[in-house]
């Protein structure tokens, strides 16, 4: 039986919390717990995949028409701005590993203009929706016209699902923002946490990461519906 | 499992140096608690919180039991008895239930029994009390500002177009205590991968550590499930987003499969930290090593598995198709499989061992009994012939009462008496514990087991009246009978527990003589739980059998068996000599 | 502390750079899956599901780009792979909710059939009739909060 002279491990690395014995047991640590939160994220939006096979299985017509009135353009430039965003962020990452400060400001601050871009360009659509009585409720299909055909009520179930998850979407690209606002500050005014750990750059990394993917899901599933 | 022997250094210092700070007197102010990273005084936090709202579901059920000793009702209006029965189960499960064994006993020990600091994100583990608090602040308020009447599975369309009550506000506050409960499995989750001390493989953790791990893994997979679902109707009441509405084309029984679908796992959430701390009872106080510890452990995961997948079983009179009603049943009874596993092997562990009677064990072995009628009841519920008949009356109720008080508040309690000491580093009565116990035992069976016997005659759950049949008042009153004694042993506790912090006898760090890295350190444990990092060379729970064999073979031959003295054919002679008792020793 | 054979497995040092030729390479690639995406969705196989196929599977694909080059899990330990592995297991099991609608139509129908609206089935209507366009200024049944 022997102890560990050093239990505590401090004084080896500013970046280390006190429970942890060295950064690579903390670096996985995180890691491991950011993913296991984004296997919750998973489960949250996968829920919402699962209602929406069922009804669009259920009605593939209706919805079909109804999808018709949504804005591929728009709807691909997001995808594009997402996906763009994504590599900043992952060069950012690369950079917070290099501690590349100025690569990290400048990635960081790309991947910010690109999710404010990205809402942006969500809140014309959603506007255009509302002007065409888009949105579920009593005043639901006034304008017939932009339900381009389809049953009034599946199109309403149509759209009461597309914006509650590309609604939920973007509540997730808010805290996006907010998040990676945060790690920019943070980087600008050189905070040891960041700089001298590149795990909570990675970590902002990993969430944005699957911000864009539910959206790569997102984008074929409620914008590029076939033909039934 | 031997360590380094924390006290060692200490048994020859003087009292100042035994009387160091330890995580309740390392500082009194409330800011110190309110920012803590500790998980020891988060625990401590999340005890007081629970308590409280375990108190306001305790008297809600007191109204409803008192409300049905009359066929016609006593006191309440019909729409505040659904309000009453409704705050009954959201506070129970969502505020107690669920949180109460992890986020307490969890919290508490899992870092200790595994030789950590502390847990892996401490501020997380803080930030989940505060949700966990916002969140059943906002059931409070939804309460009280007029409640809720559509019971705490909130089936849609009734909660969603229907009811005029406060949904929206306590789904919000049970999407926060989900939130709570996420980020205290992650913790779990990575705490029990990472944050092992040396030589504590997984094969060495004890089994409450398996059980938090795979009830980490329900929560984490679970809970965005009914988070959402539960959102969903948020989103329907206030944005007019139409999910899950009939009249559109929207699928209600949908909402179902997505409710139960995390639901039934949180049967398990609530119920596998009770088989793990009913291993540490069983093993500890018949000082035996766990008959089949690979089992044990393993069954914990196979009924984590498992309860993903027979959700449907809540759903049989549903209009859920009847082929999958079929596989769904014939699931459910697996799960009896692992389940047996475990009751079988307390039992085995039992066999032979050194039994020491103390409160904790008298909860244990009441957990066996009582968690065997709920187990095996639910067999009759998964049956699919049965269930029709069965479902939607009072032994369903009288079902799940014996798995959930029977089993997890069993547990809680008896865990709650076990860890005690070293909680809070005082001892308590423990003769008037163990009448508690008992007391507890008969108050819940004489509640519940009526309940089992009118619901098979046909008394359906949530009436609010039964003037229609007023034959099963006998069961009802035998039954709030029972509810009383009940409440009366879950308060006595309140009192003795909180007389030993004022005058208790001050605990040792080892009270119970138990196996355990948390016993190898003081009580109550200081702030970095151990002062130095322990090294695990033992296995777990690793009793020497042939002392405790002779130990318990030494306190028989001490115990009076009312034959001494007795001689064939000289029946009526008195003892001879009294020097004689003890000499079969 | 416990330098599990997991930790270990990280590599020293914690952390693999990714080269940089790598991500723009990536993300070049998720442009060229989105671009057929759109493209194939115009396209008449004959049959939409071919459509809806090709479009998950390029989903698919992209998805994973993502997690193995973008979120680093080509570098990551066993513990994380088995942990992003776990939620799209289990989200595929939930799947298993649609095997209810599924394999509702198989039902036996008998003694269910006399005088339901829906033409018959089960106790309940499984088959939604056409539901009725709400008429404009109809009462709201729909609570505000």
């Amino acid at each position: 039986m022997a102890a560990i002279a050093d239990a505590h491990g401090h004084g080896h690395d500013e970046a280390l919390h006190h429970q942890f014995e060295d950064m690579d047991q903390q670096n996985e640590a995180y890691l491991v717990g950011m993913w296991t939160f984004l296997v919750t994220e998973v489960m949250f939006f996968g829920t919402l995949f699962i209602i929406y096979t069922l009804y669009r299985s259920m009605y593939q017509m209706d919805w079909y028409l109804a999808h018709e009135a949504l804005n591929i353009p728009m709807g691909g430039v997001n995808t594009i701005i997402l996906l763009i965003s994504s590599f900043t962020v992952a060069v950012a990452v690369r950079s917070a590993q290099r501690r590349e400060r100025n690569l990290v400001l400048w990635n960081l601050g790309i991947t910010l203009v690109c999710a404010v871009g990205f809402l942006g360009i969500k809140s014309v659509e959603y506007m255009e929706k509302f002007q065409h009585n888009l949105y579920p409720g009593p005043e639901f299909g006034r304008h017939p016209e932009y339900l381009h055909g389809a049953a009034p009520n599946f199109a309403q179930l149509y759209y009461g699902l597309y914006f509650g998850m590309t609604g939920l979407h973007a509540v997730h690209v808010i805290v996006g923002i907010i998040v990676i606002a945060y790690l920019w500050v943070k980087w600008f005014l050189n905070a040891k946490n960041v700089t001298l750990d590149y795990v909570p750059t990675e970590m902002v990394g990993l969430y944005w990461h699957f911000v864009d993917l539910v959206w790569i899901f997102l984008f074929p599933l409620m914008y590029l519906m076939p033909k039934p | 499992m031997s360590s380094i022997p924390i006290e060692k250094g200490l048994e020859n210092s003087s009292p100042h140096q035994r009387e160091q700070a330890n995580y309740l007197t390392v500082d009194w102010s409330l800011k110190s608690w309110l920012t803590t990273g500790d998980h020891k005084r988060i625990g401590i936090m999340y005890l007081i919180s629970i308590s409280f709202f375990f108190l306001l579901g305790g008297i809600s059920a007191g109204l409803i039991r008192y409300e049905l000793t009359s066929p016609a009702g006593r006191v309440l209006e019909s729409e505040t008895y659904n309000k009453i029965f409704s705050a009954h189960g959201i506070l129970m499960i969502f505020t107690f239930l669920v949180v109460a064994i992890p986020a307490v006993f969890g919290n508490f020990l899992l870092p200790l029994m595994i030789g950590a600091r502390d847990l892996a994100f401490p501020r997380l583990n803080l930030m989940s009390w505060y949700l966990y608090m916002i969140g059943g602040t906002l059931i409070l308020g939804g309460m009280i500002n007029g409640g809720v009447d559509s019971g705490w599975t909130f089936y849609v369309p009734y909660s969603s177009m229907y009811a005029n009550s406060n949904i929206a506000l306590v789904i919000v506050g049970i999407f926060f205590g989900g939130f709570s409960s996420i980020t205290t499995g992650i913790n779990f989750i990575v705490t029990t991968h990472k944050m092992r001390a040396p030589g504590m493989t997984w094969f060495r953790l004890p089994l409450f550590v398996w059980a938090m791990y795979a009830t980490s893994v329900v929560i984490i997979l679970g809970t965005p499930v009914v988070a959402i679902t539960l959102l969903l109707i948020v989103f329907e009441r206030v944005f007019q987003l139409p999910i899950f509405s009939p009249e559109l084309g929207g699928d209600p029984v949908l909402f179902q499969h997505l409710f139960w679908f995390y639901s039934h796992p949180a049967v398990y959430i609530m119920i596998l930290p009770a088989f793990g701390i009913q291993s540490e009872l069983i093993a500890n106080f018949a000082r035996k090593r766990i008959f089949g510890y690979h089992f044990v452990a393993f069954s914990t995961l196979a009924i984590a598995g498992l309860g993903f997948l027979v959700w449907g079983h809540h759903m049989f009179i549903s209009s859920q198709s009847m082929y999958q009603g079929i596989v769904f049943s014939l699931i459910s009874f697996l799960v009896a499989v692992p389940s047996a596993v475990k009751i079988f092997n307390w039992t085995a562990t039992l066999y032979k061992g050194n039994i020491r009677l103390t409160s904790p064990m008298i909860y244990a072995l009441s957990f066996i009994g009582l968690f065997t009628v709920g187990g095996l009841t639910g067999l009759f519920l998964g049956s699919l012939g049965t269930n029709v008949h069965l479902t939607n009356t009072y032994f369903i109720v009288a079902h799940f009462h014996y798995v959930m008080v029977g089993g997890s508040l069993t547990a809680f309690l008896g865990a709650l008496h076990y860890w005690w000491p070293k909680m809070t580093g005082r001892l308590y009565s423990e003769s008037l514990a163990k009448w508690n116990a008992v007391l507890v035992f008969v108050g819940f069976n004489l509640t519940f087991f009526p309940q089992f016997v009118m619901g098979w005659m046909g008394m359906p759950r949530r009436y609010h009246y039964y003037y229609f049949a007023p034959e099963y008042q006998p069961y009802h009153l035998m039954s709030t009978a029972g509810a009383s004694v009940l409440a009366l042993g879950l308060i006595i506790p309140g009192f003795y527990l909180l007389k030993s912090l004022a005058n208790g006898p001050k605990a040792s760090a080892n009270p119970w003589g138990a196996h355990g890295l948390e016993w190898e350190t003081a009580s109550p444990p200081v702030t970095t739980n151990f002062e130095q990092t322990p090294i695990v060379m033992d296995e777990v729970y690793d009793f020497d059998p042939v002392l405790e064999h002779e130990q318990a073979q030494a306190r028989k031959a001490l115990e009076p068996t009312g034959y001494e003295g007795y001689e064939p054919g000289a029946l009526a002679e008195p003892k001879k000599d009294e020097s004689d008792l003890g000499g079969k020793s | 502390m416990a330098t599990t054979p997991l930790s270990k497995a990280a590599g020293h040092g914690g952390h693999h750079e990714v080269k940089f030729n790598h991500l723009f390479g990536n993300l070049l690639a998720l442009m060229a899956l989105m671009g057929i995406t759109i493209w194939a969705s115009y396209v008449n196989f004959g049959n939409s599901t071919i459509n809806n196929l090709i479009a998950l599977l390029i989903a698919s694909v992209k998805a994973c780009l993502v997690i193995w080059i973008f979120m680093g899990v080509k570098f990551a330990t066993p513990l994380t792979r088995l942990w992003v592995a776990v939620g799209f297991i289990v989200f595929i099991l939930m799947f298993g909710i649609l095997g209810d609608y599924a394999t509702r139509r198989f039902e036996p129908t008998a003694g269910w059939e006399l005088n339901r609206p829906n033409g018959g089935g089960t106790a309940l209507p499984r088959e939604w009739p056409p539901a009725k366009r709400p008429e404009q200024g109809a009462e709201n049944f729909r609570p505000r909060l």
